[in-house]
């Protein structure tokens, strides 16, 4: 991993194209502002954890009963 | 090319089974590559995202808007290049249900599986919008 010092308000620039800046240190707390394109997507890593739990948990074997579900209608 | 047979799991005959491939699996089963979609007509609106040639395994899943007909998830446009998708109507979604027992099942609407509906391949996408949706959305059960 490269791991570079950074002061407040100063950045780093990934791929001549994404700049990661310190906006705000309190405490334990960095606020980091992301400038990258739109096709760049650019997530808290927590997401990707949550739906892996998430997709672990809904994992089951096939032939479960299922529960009856009132759909809702679409608006028209 | 000629294009595949489209998916329509809501209207599929009982039994029938179409071919789903996901190159990059899902999150935390990325080595199972390969699914059938099925669908029971007496299990409407659920159908099922079952592995094939691996262990018996299974996702329960629905179309999102069924249920929640507001849910307007923004596919990055990489993922949107990556499945080839050209329109909207090209893409099949779908919400993985968690069943936690016969009175409470969820969604997950951070992270729905996006399936081009004529080359079936799809893909479990992180919508950019993800913050305003959440991974376990009830769904309304019948008591």
């Amino acid at each position: 991993m490269l791991i570079l010092s950074r002061k407040l308000g100063e950045s780093i620039v990934i791929d001549d194209r994404i700049i990661v800046k310190i906006i705000r240190v309190d405490g334990d707390v960095v606020k980091i502002g992301i400038e990258a394109p739109a096709s760049v997507p650019v997530h808290r890593q927590e997401v990707y954890e949550e739906i892996q739990r998430n997709n672990q948990q809904a994992a089951v074997k096939p032939g479960l009963p299922l529960p009856k579900i009132s759909v809702v209608p679409p608006k028209t | 090319m000629k294009p595949a047979e489209p998916i329509e799991p809501e209207t599929a005959p009982k039994a029938s089974s179409n071919l789903v491939q996901l190159p990059l699996g899902l999150l935390g089963f990325e080595q199972m590559k390969n699914y059938a979609l099925l669908a029971d007509p007496a299990e409407k609106p659920f159908a099922w995202l079952k592995v094939v040639d691996e262990k018996p395994l299974s996702f329960v899943v629905i179309d999102p808007f069924v249920v929640f007909p507001d849910y307007k998830p923004e596919i990055p446009p990489s993922d949107v290049s990556f499945l080839g998708i050209k329109e909207a109507s090209d893409a099949l979604l779908l919400g993985i249900v968690t069943i936690h027992g016969p009175n409470r099942a969820t969604m997950n609407l951070k992270g729905p599986v996006v399936i081009n509906r004529h080359s079936h391949i799809g893909k479990q996408v992180i919508i950019a919008n993800a913050v305003d949706y959440s991974v376990d959305h009830p769904l309304p059960v019948a008591a």
